[in-house]
């Protein structure tokens, strides 16, 4: 009994993005003895891709370098380039057979991109100049944000949810972050080519956190970026290299043609493929937009239905990152208290 | 010799009125038909097609051969209820004539020759005869009640629910034949004679049963009989037995070349009345396979139209794949039924909404050959910039016709039921198409293919669907391939396979760039990939479910690439699978020498 107690007990976190990083770090705080397992050959997740955050343009490597730098600190063990294939409350199982065991599991798998090339209309991955929202931030990142060809763009088109509330790609729900992403992103693009329009063609500005609706009025009364409601039908390509769109804006009801440098897609948060193969092995539920569901919204958002699994992050729905760090501390807490420690 | 007892009288009612009401039902649609179509009978009358009907009326009105090939056992019960009646009528007709001689002998003369023949001489071959007749015909009912429990035996996963009128005169049919037994029977146990069935039951009776006791039940099962012929004559031409009648004049206008088209006439009736409710055309369809929707069938559609209740929801939810028709053993155009009753529901032309179209013309280039795209390619631009890609290879000049965008070729408004509206667009794409002089005409989409070839009058312009045009100039040696290893299974497109006929075009050209896989349903019977714009009823998640079994069972086949010939499928499969999904054309451009 006294042996048992004094023996640190363990919890295995899937996921060595921004959730199981901060899970980690919130459970070594409380002495249990985190693992992650990561399926990448570093820690980091998406975080790794993006260069500046919303709304305060904080560089996301100070985010993901303290994380890192913290998650070194207090020796936290990390599997990494480990694909987890099989979650049971007290173990989970590794593509290449191996077994970790704990005492309980916090899935922090995350989300994947939408891949833009399924909705082929938009010509991504087919004309030159049609970018993603993660094209830009490593673009972003590398210090050259260009045309194909290496010139200034004139004018820059921001299409919103692109993979997100679209049930002609199955992905009915809102992935939240994009609206904001494509303000910020059309301010980054002002800021670098001042001269340029820069136009977000949407259905709805979604402006949900603290900051992002005085930022969507700062785009537009100091950046000029123009807002036009209405969707992208179709791109095509013309013969200079620029993107032919066709859309509708549909507060005037008119049908509008443009050309543009350059169509970036501001494309949506997705559920993970093997959510559903973990799912099923481990009696988890799946909400209908594929992400893993919570055994409620309120008091046990992050508990799934199974004792002894947890949740934390972009596993259960699309989240920006505070939200994202704290719900980890959230889930942290929950094992801990039910761990006894 | 008197040909008159009173328990004929239920019979001789139900016959007079079935057969007015039938000669009124044929008269009027017969009256109504459009002047060509009775053109079209005149003309046909004195030709071979005459002959023709009457020989496909003997293979399927009695012997029911398209049944067979659906399942054996089906087939022989619709042909030993129909052939096996058939030759009860007409070897009763020559048993009389062959005991009285060319009499005249009123109609229930024939039909209950037994009760009113006990005082002729016997004539044992035709007693033998008969009994073997009727057995036949029993065999028949056997089967049909089997079927009510056993369906799965005879070929059919499901079988139709059935509406009142038609209970009352299938049980009136079920029983016709067991109480004809019976009244023979008695009648030969009290006046000798009868072949080895009735014959012998009736010498079984006389031994056990009272005179007196079989008198009574003489009159009562002659009554019975004669009342469950009456009650089935007077249901028939209200219930789905309408088509035992029905398919013979269908049959015969059908060789005479009349055709269902996108308004309704009266020789649909023909066809909508000709329908016998078999319920063979439900377990084709994915509607009720996959999404288990089970009250939109063609069975269902036919006799909801034909009762005057068809409803949008009904008539809308159908993906118009053709898997139906072709399984129907009466060959009744259900595509078209559809769509014209679809006509009928919703055609209210906008007459201003189209007014754009005046002096538009977005083409560009110049060539004898003319590309028209269709709106499903240009929101699937990697088949369309692959043919751009062979178009040059191939060193062809283009025109065309909808690059930059251009007018709808009409066929999604006219499977909407909005015929009107999209005879407009057929207008202005014809025009276009004549002003820009070109004498061939492409397109990668079967749907614009179809409309093109069925509603276009593009006399001088040849109508190639790609995979055509690019076996042409593969076989002209215009294009060369490299041929690969790549394993590669094709998906027919509904509109291009059933729609068009085309199934070898694809197909060759996939052969000659790598091994080509055929799926568990292929050609006539392929499924159709659940994205339809056909059906306007299921959501985009039915869709997806469809599509997911229909790429389930390509992926099966171990291919690496599923090809299809068609943008719409090709998106629809897309969202079914994983597996790279391409267009013909794609996989011809990947691989040109």
């Amino acid at each position: 009994m006294k042996m048992e107690k004094m023996k640190k007990k363990r919890v295995i976190v899937i996921g060595g993005g921004a959730a199981g990083m901060q899970t980690a770090l919130r459970l070594a705080r409380r002495g249990i003895e985190p693992v992650i397992v990561e399926k990448e050959a570093e820690l980091g997740g998406k975080l790794r891709g993006w260069y500046v955050l919303f709304p305060t343009f904080t560089p996301a490597s100070e985010v993901l370098n303290e994380l890192r730098r913290r998650v070194h600190e207090c020796g936290i063990e990390t599997v990494l380039s480990a694909q987890v294939t099989g979650i049971a409350p007290r173990s989970v199982e590794l593509a290449d057979g191996r077994r970790i065991d704990g005492d309980a599991v916090v899935v922090a798998t995350g989300f994947s991109l939408f891949d833009a090339s399924v909705k082929e209309e938009y010509g991504y991955g087919i004309y030159d100049n049609v970018y993603t929202s993660v094209d830009i931030e490593r673009m972003l990142g590398e210090g050259r944000v260009a045309k194909a060809d290496g010139s200034r763009p004139k004018r820059i088109a921001f299409l919103h949810c692109v993979g997100s509330r679209d049930e002609k790609v199955c992905q009915q729900h809102c992935s939240r972050v994009c609206c904001i992403t494509g303000v910020k992103q059309a301010m980054e693009m002002k800021r670098l080519f001042p001269d340029a329009d820069v136009f977000n063609f949407y259905m709805d500005i979604r402006m949900f956190g603290p900051g992002y609706e005085e930022m969507y009025r700062e785009a537009q009364q100091q950046y000029n970026v123009h807002f036009v409601r209405g969707r992208i039908s179709e791109a095509s390509p013309m013969l200079d290299g620029r993107i032919q769109i066709k859309a509708e804006d549909t507060l005037t009801g008119r049908p509008l043609r443009m050309s543009v440098d350059m169509l970036v897609l501001l494309v949506g948060m997705r559920a993970n493929d093997d959510n559903a193969a973990l799912a099923a092995g481990a009696g988890l539920r799946q909400s209908p937009s594929g992400f893993l569901a919570a055994r409620d919204h309120f008091l046990g958002s992050v508990r799934s239905e199974v004792e002894g699994i947890y949740y934390a992050g972009t596993v259960t729905a699309p989240k920006n990152i505070g939200e994202t760090l704290n719900e980890a501390a959230a889930a942290a807490d929950a094992v801990a208290e039910a761990l006894g420690a | 010799m008197s040909f008159f007892a009173p328990f004929c009288i239920p019979f001789l009612v139900g016959a007079a009125a079935m057969f007015a009401v039938l000669a009124w039902k044929w008269g009027s649609w017969l009256w109504c038909l459009p002047r060509t179509d009775k053109r079209l009978i005149l003309r046909g009358l004195p030709t071979r097609a005459t002959l023709e009907a009457v020989g496909e009326v003997v293979g399927e009105s009695l012997l029911h051969r398209r049944i067979f090939r659906i399942n054996p056992l089906l087939g022989y019960m619709h042909m030993s209820l129909a052939f096996g009646w058939f030759l009860l009528i007409a070897v009763g007709w020559i048993e009389t004539m062959a005991c009285l001689g060319l009499h005249w002998v009123p109609i229930q003369g024939h039909v209950f020759f037994r009760y009113f023949s006990t005082g002729l001489p016997h004539v044992a071959a035709f007693d033998f005869l008969m009994d073997l007749l009727l057995l036949f015909v029993l065999s028949g009912v056997a089967l049909a009640w089997g079927k009510r429990f056993f369906s799965r035996r005879m070929g059919m996963r499901r079988t139709t629910k059935h509406v009142p009128g038609d209970r009352v005169a299938l049980t009136a049919l079920w029983f016709i034949f067991p109480a004809r037994l019976a009244a023979e029977s008695i009648t030969c146990a009290l006046y000798g004679g009868g072949g080895f069935l009735t014959g012998s039951i009736g010498a079984w009776l006389g031994a056990h049963v009272p005179e007196f006791g079989l008198m009574n039940a003489e009159s009562v099962a002659w009554w019975f009989y004669s009342s469950c012929l009456g009650l089935f004559f007077v249901a028939m031409p209200f219930s789905r037995y309408m088509h035992i009648f029905t398919e013979i004049p269908l049959i015969f206008l059908r060789r005479y070349g009349l055709r269902s088209g996108e308004k309704a006439t009266s020789y649909d009736e023909f066809q909508v009345e000709a329908c016998s409710r078999c319920g063979i055309c439900i377990d084709p369809c994915q509607l009720q396979s996959v999404l288990r929707v089970d009250d939109v069938q063609s069975v269902y559609f036919l006799r909801d139209r034909r009762y005057g209740m068809l409803r949008r929801e009904v008539a809308d939810n159908c993906l118009m794949c053709g898997r139906c028709a072709e399984k129907c053993p009466v060959g009744i155009d259900l595509n078209t039924l559809r769509l014209n009753a679809r006509d009928g529901l919703r055609n209210v032309p906008d007459e201003r909404r189209y007014d754009y179209f005046k002096g538009l013309d977005r083409s560009s280039g110049e060539g004898k050959v003319g590309y028209f795209a269709g709106c499903m390619t240009l929101l699937t631009p990697r088949t369309l910039s692959a043919m751009e890609t062979i178009f040059a290879a191939a060193g062809e000049q283009v025109w065309w016709a909808d690059r930059e965008g251009g007018v709808c070729c009409g066929r999604p408004l006219k499977l909407a039921g909005e015929t009107d509206s999209a005879r407009r667009m057929m207008r202005y794409n014809t025009e276009l198409f004549r002003k820009h002089g070109i004498t061939t005409l492409v397109t990668s989409c079967p749907i614009c293919l179809k409309v093109f070839r069925e509603d276009y009058a593009l006399d001088g312009i040849e109508v190639l669907h790609h995979s055509e045009y690019m076996l042409r100039l593969l076989r002209s040696g215009r294009l060369a391939l490299r041929r690969g290893a790549t394993r590669f299974t094709y998906h027919d497109p509904c509109e291009l396979g059933r729609g068009s006929g085309i199934y070898d075009a694809p197909r060759a050209v996939i052969e000659a760039v790598g091994e080509l896989l055929e799926p568990e349903h292929t050609r006539e019977n392929a499924l159709c990939c659940g994205s339809s714009v056909a059906n306007t009823a299921i959501t985009d998640g039915q869709q997806v479910r469809i599509a997911r079994s229909v790429a389930g069972e390509l992926e099966a086949t171990g291919a690496e690439v599923v090809v299809t010939a068609c943008p719409l499928c090709k998106k629809a499969l897309g969202r079914g699978t994983a597996a790279a999904v391409r267009d013909l054309a794609e996989v011809v451009a990947a691989e040109l020498k």
